[in-house]
């Protein structure tokens, strides 16, 4: 506080005084005191509050930032041969996919993902989805892909057509090294192995959430040398990085077109029902299975539950979407 | 309508915080290869990189690069931390760097020494009244418009949880100074605002 016999200039707050306030932090007395009684500095107490507002809603809206987690050992499940990798599979994808849908995140370094329908073999075609009035949800295994529409297969075995338009959101994941073509942007999770890493997911195409499943951090940059073996990976700083794929890679593309999907992967459509039992979709998601036979040297371990339902915040679009691509 | 008192953010932006000595340990680990601690370090200090950095570059996806660069060279470097600064504003500092050479390389100035003038502001002129009528979503739209060496000013200000000194150390600029660019950042603030109350 500018008080002082020496000073002055002002018998006004001190600017760090002003900041401290703005910030939350301890002033002392003599300038609590001062701050009371002058309107001048409670005028530009008031003005840095707003501007120091202004900086943390700016700051509050920032995208999340990649939170890696190991998972919680004691709690892993570990299974093995093809229906392990199948689960790993679908759980990964599951928890990249679904965990918005279900309300569940990745902050308790542990997920439990719920997802599908009708495991019975007597499930509806369509079933609600909570948190958007009207809004329904088709799961099933792709059959066909006709222009703008596909087919998809219940697990009651009813067909379900699901039509899109140029603004539904599809997005896609499992084993699709393919994708990894030179000149990509890729965002690689992986372990580190000296200075290779071993890619658990790899993202391909401007990722739409910057949430991670546990235990990884991302590093991000550009496909080079793409082999069946794995790429180098080229920073935004020109470092390469080795990286290498296998067989239990997990590659999702986030924003993917229809045609990319591939036949037999599980649909997850969310969309509004028309009279005719189609589902006019606003989102779309592929997950394709791993091939029986890859190597068993999964990277994740992510238990899944089953459940019927799920639940979005909201109908707008990108709500929507989000509820197929979680931490947007 | 002023608010000055309403809050917004997350505790992630909170003004000060505990931990240093937690730090210093995981920057230890770190050096030692300890992924788990790097982790550890991500989780704590890369929300609040990220966000000063956004602030600074106003894109996203550079931003993301930014903060991945940083996380690198804390993984490199780790075992160079002297402890002499916090962690928070030792990573700041890093990611200030990283963000100087990057928009370097496309042409740009963080820094920009036309704006490191002292302006200090002289009693409610037009920008302070501009800033008193004033709502929170014009000064966040206010804030994206000013010039990058303010909005890094701001951020580390009110937003990283740093203070003044830290913040002088970050900017390796004297107090003095960080306290004028504040007050020339606001200055530019309210011109800005009342330049947009008068096109109303």
């Amino acid at each position: 506080m500018n008080t002082g016999p020496a000073d002055t200039r002002s018998s006004h707050l001190d600017l760090a005084d002003l900041i401290a306030e703005a910030n939350g932090q301890a002033i002392d007395d003599r300038a609590r005191e001062h701050l009371v009684r002058c309107e001048h500095c409670r005028a530009e107490a008031s003005r840095w509050h707003l501007v120091a507002g202004g900086v943390r809603g700016l700051a509050a809206a920032a995208p999340e930032v990649a939170q890696p987690a190991r998972p919680r050992h004691g709690r892993l499940r570990v299974l093995t041969g093809p229906r392990r990798r199948t689960l790993l599979v679908a759980s990964v994808a599951a928890a990249l996919v679904l965990a918005t849908a279900v309300g569940l995140g990745v902050s308790n370094n542990f997920v439990h993902i719920k997802f599908g329908t009708g495991g019975n073999g007597a499930g509806p075609v369509l079933t609600a989805v909570t948190g958007c009035t009207g809004l329904e949800q088709a799961v099933g295994r792709l059959e066909q892909v006709n222009g703008n529409s596909l087919v998809v297969k219940t697990a009651s075995g009813q067909p379900v057509t699901v039509t899109t338009t140029a603004s539904t959101f599809v997005s896609m994941s499992g084993a699709l090294r393919s994708e990894i073509t030179d000149g990509a942007s890729v965002m690689v999770r992986g372990t580190r192995s000296g200075a290779t890493i071993a890619a658990a997911i790899v993202t391909v195409g401007q990722p739409f959430s910057a949430v991670n499943p546990p235990g990884y951090v991302p590093v991000q940059g550009t496909v080079s040398e793409a082999s069946s073996a794995g790429f180098t990976l080229v920073t935004s700083g020109g470092t390469r990085i080795p990286v290498t794929t296998s067989a239990d890679t997990l590659v999702i593309v986030p924003h993917a077109s229809l045609g990319q999907l591939q036949h037999g992967a599980t649909i997850f459509a969310f969309g509004h029902a028309g009279p005719d039992g189609t589902l006019s979709a606003r989102a779309v998601t592929g997950i394709t299975q791993f091939p029986p036979g890859g190597p068993a040297g999964a990277h994740l371990h992510i238990s899944v539950h089953l459940k019927v339902g799920a639940h979005v915040n909201g109908c707008s679009p990108r709500a929507i979407a989000a509820a197929l691509l979680p931490g947007s | 309508m002023n608010e000055p008192h309403r809050e917004v953010g997350s505790p992630t932006f909170t003004a000060s915080r505990d931990g240093a000595c937690d730090d210093a340990a995981l920057l230890r680990r770190i050096g030692q290869g300890d992924e788990d601690a790097m982790a550890a370090f991500y989780r704590e200090h890369g929300q609040v990189v990220l966000a000063q950095v956004l602030l600074v570059t106003g894109e996203r996806v550079l931003a993301e690069e930014i903060v991945q660069d940083t996380m690198l060279a804390v993984w490199r470097g780790a075992g160079s931390f002297r402890g002499e600064s916090s962690a928070r504003s030792w990573v700041i500092a890093i990611a200030r760097r990283q963000t100087r050479d990057r928009l370097r390389r496309r042409r740009l100035r963080v820094v920009d020494d036309a704006f490191l003038a002292d302006q200090p502001s002289s009693g409610p002129g037009p920008e302070a009244t501009a800033l008193d009528r004033a709502d929170l979503a014009e000064v966040m739209g206010a804030i994206r418009q000013l010039a990058a060496s303010h909005r890094e000013v701001l951020g580390l200000a009110f937003g990283s949880g740093l203070s003044l000194p830290e913040v002088a150390g970050v900017l390796e600029i004297p107090v003095g100074t960080v306290k004028s660019r504040l007050t020339a950042a606001r200055a530019a603030l309210g011109r800005i605002l009342n330049e947009k109350g008068q096109n109303r």
